[in-house]
């Protein structure tokens, strides 16, 4: 037992990290508090799903908040009340109209269906060189935007879906983050993982190295998919109600922002990215809202957060390029196996450069 | 390095290794032509098991381009490029080193941000090693190369002529039919030189490869070559065995004058 902690002490230290933060915030019994930390738990899985894609193969994706969103209409699909369904939505399957499905139904819809989206486009995508296959996922975020917001016999249009059941609270919020980053661990140090990142560091020497990049690359771009659409499940039985204007821009360069911000070379990275950017911006929205002194209202201009974040991203690429893990996993100090720990770091847990640990 | 490589048994992949098992690469009448230049024209090359194959010629020959063509990296003009009795048209980079054909590039390019075990476990699995296995025939190459103590290393950290090495081990994963070596003593030192020699040399017992060396250090080709062929301005110039080539007065002329 204690020698299978030492070899997957990345995944347990984040995932008893999550549970930590989270009986902190149950024990607040602070409404805000919660609420925020489950959104927060919700863009982490979105987030490490992402990072499976962009982290291991290297190239960026402007397109999983597209399969976020094809995640969170399935799970309303299924979840939500069939009588709004039966005059809203109908141009859905008669099965999914008259029924109305348990949340656990609805998360393997919002996995399933983004999954077989990108199985359909990934096809075509990767064939595509890195930088053309970065631009081209923009475009399947886009598609999914006007498909979506077109659709109106099966997404309601510009209108909203309401009648979503929310079920979705710190702690399933956080359980979910928890089994996306375990997941995105074991994918990481699996054969597949390790021919992926080999192709990540050069592409050429993988094929020489009878890795059939393109391949590889399919399957995580569906893994990552398939995380980032049970994060959008999440997020519809969070909400309980659905349009698809949040699942665009703002949402995508946020999430990207995580992911620099933490460091994209690594698992840790993501988690700390997640967790650094949602700090930053909620004190922002505080400084935001202001504080008042008698008749003197002290504020931060409206689009502060906006603003806050592009300085901070800028920052930390002109000084920190790895991000805040500087492209390391963390570790507990001196339990990494046969791995030379860094001098001079008493950093505790510190994060050293081996991302999969080695027996 | 170890003075005496014993064999590496490859841990068994379970799969039909019989065109792993081909006796014979061979170009046959090839050329590639890049938007009008003619890189190589019309070159035949055999290599044989077993065998060490120099490959020399000035600055933009074609050397680099007929080793990619050998490994699937560039689809020839014309000609055809044949495994044994299989014609390879057709065939994925990574279907080559599958068959047994690997190869190292002049660039090094290693995995950098990877470490040096990952660096061969990543052929291993390629092949279809599970994990493991993999790891473990890693370490037994990284032993016989030299580079034991410095599999958690991360590649880029390594000296040069150790990233070297590195890239043959890579490549000799799974002892393949054949390995293509592109000037991988560029950059060394004469004792450097000395070492790869004896390495490079050892391959074709200890592996069962043959072994196509590209490389200007004269000292070193026709020092382990078995026989060597010339190419010159994309074509070939000669062929046939060191000393012959030694005393051949175009080859002279057009090669080796410059480097005497
Ligand atoms: N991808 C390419 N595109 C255009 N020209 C190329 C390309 N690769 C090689 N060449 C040209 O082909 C010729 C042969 O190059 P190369 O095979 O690298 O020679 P060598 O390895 O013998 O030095 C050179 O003139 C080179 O400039
Ligand atoms: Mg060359």
């Amino acid at each position: 037992m204690r020698d299978f902690l030492i070899r997957h002490q990345t995944p347990a230290l984040l995932v008893a990290g999550l549970v930590v933060v989270t009986v902190l915030g149950v024990l607040t019994g602070n409404e805000t508090v919660q609420v925020t930390l489950t959104e927060m738990f919700i863009r982490l899985v979105v987030v490490v799903g992402l990072w499976v894609f962009i982290g291991n193969s290297g190239i960026i994706s402007f397109g999983h908040i597209g399969f976020m969103g094809v995640g969170a209409y399935a799970a309303a699909w299924a979840s939500a009340e069939p009588g709004f369904k039966q005059i809203m939505l109908s141009g859905l399957p008669v099965f999914l109209q008259e029924n109305q499905y348990p949340f656990a139904f609805a998360i393997i819809g919002a996995t399933l269906l983004p999954a077989l989206v990108a199985l359909l486009l990934g096809i075509a995508l990767m064939r595509l060189a890195g930088t053309a296959a970065s631009i081209a996922t923009f475009a399947v975020l886009m598609i999914v935007n006007s498909v979506y917001a077109n659709w109106d016999s099966v997404t309601a249009g510009s209108s909203s879906i309401i009648g979503i059941p929310t079920v979705v609270g710190p702690w399933v919020a956080v359980g979910f983050a928890a089994g996306a980053v375990v997941t995105a661990y074991l994918f990481q140090v699996s054969r597949l993982g390790l021919m992926l990142r080999a192709s990540r560091d050069d592409e050429v020497a993988a094929r020489a190295s009878a890795v059939e990049v393109k391949r590889m690359r399919l399957v995580a771009f569906v893994l990552s998919a398939a995380i980032a659409g049970a994060g959008g499940g999440l997020y519809a039985q969070f909400l309980g109600i659905l349009t698809i204007d949040p699942f665009y821009l703002g949402l995508t360069f946020i999430t990207l922002a995580m992911l620099v911000v933490g460091g994209m070379s690594s698992l840790s990275g993501a988690v700390a990215g997640v967790f650094a950017v949602t700090i930053i911006v909620e004190l922002l929205r505080i400084a935001e809202r202001g504080v008042s002194l008698g008749a003197l209202d002290l504020g931060l201009p409206l689009g502060s957060q906006e603003i806050g974040l592009g300085v901070l991203m800028a920052l930390i690429l002109i000084f920190r390029p790895n991000g805040l893990s500087n492209g390391r996993e963390l570790v507990w100090p001196g339990a990494a196996p046969a791995a030379k720990a860094p001098a001079g770091r008493t950093l505790s847990p510190e994060l050293t450069g081996d991302a999969a640990p080695s027996p | 390095m170890s003075e005496t490589p014993a064999f590496i048994e490859p841990p068994s992949l379970g799969v039909d290794r019989a065109l792993t098992n081909a006796a014979t690469l061979a170009a046959e009448g090839l050329s590639v032509r890049f938007s009008g230049l003619l890189a190589i024209s019309d070159v035949t090359i055999r290599q044989a098991r077993h065998e060490i194959l120099g490959l020399i010629g000035p600055n933009g020959a074609g050397k680099t381009t007929l080793v990619n063509c050998l490994t699937g990296f560039q689809k020839p003009s014309e000609g055809r490029v044949m495994l044994g009795d299989e014609d390879t048209a057709g065939w994925s980079a990574a279907r080559f080193r599958a068959h047994g054909i690997a190869r190292t590039f002049q660039a090094g390019r290693l995995f950098k941000d990877m470490t040096v075990a990952e660096n061969v476990e990543v052929t291993g699995v390629g092949l279809g090693l599970g994990l493991k296995a993999a790891r473990e025939h890693a370490m037994a190459m990284l032993g016989w190369i030299g580079l034991a103590d410095k599999a958690r290393a991360k590649a880029g950290t390594l000296a040069y002529t150790d990233q070297r090495r590195l890239g043959i081990a890579r490549a000799l994963v799974l002892s393949p039919a054949f390995i293509l070596l592109d000037e991988p003593a560029a950059g060394m030192s004469d004792a450097e030189c000395e070492e790869l020699m004896t390495l490079v040399s050892a391959i074709p017992k200890t592996f069962t490869s043959g072994v196509l060396l590209i490389e200007h250090n004269m000292r070193v080709v026709m020092g382990i070559s078995h026989r060597v062929q010339v190419l010159d301005g994309g074509k070939t110039l000669a062929e046939g065995l060191p000393a012959e080539i030694q005393k051949h007065e175009a080859v002279m002329a057009a090669y080796l004058g410059m480097e005497a």
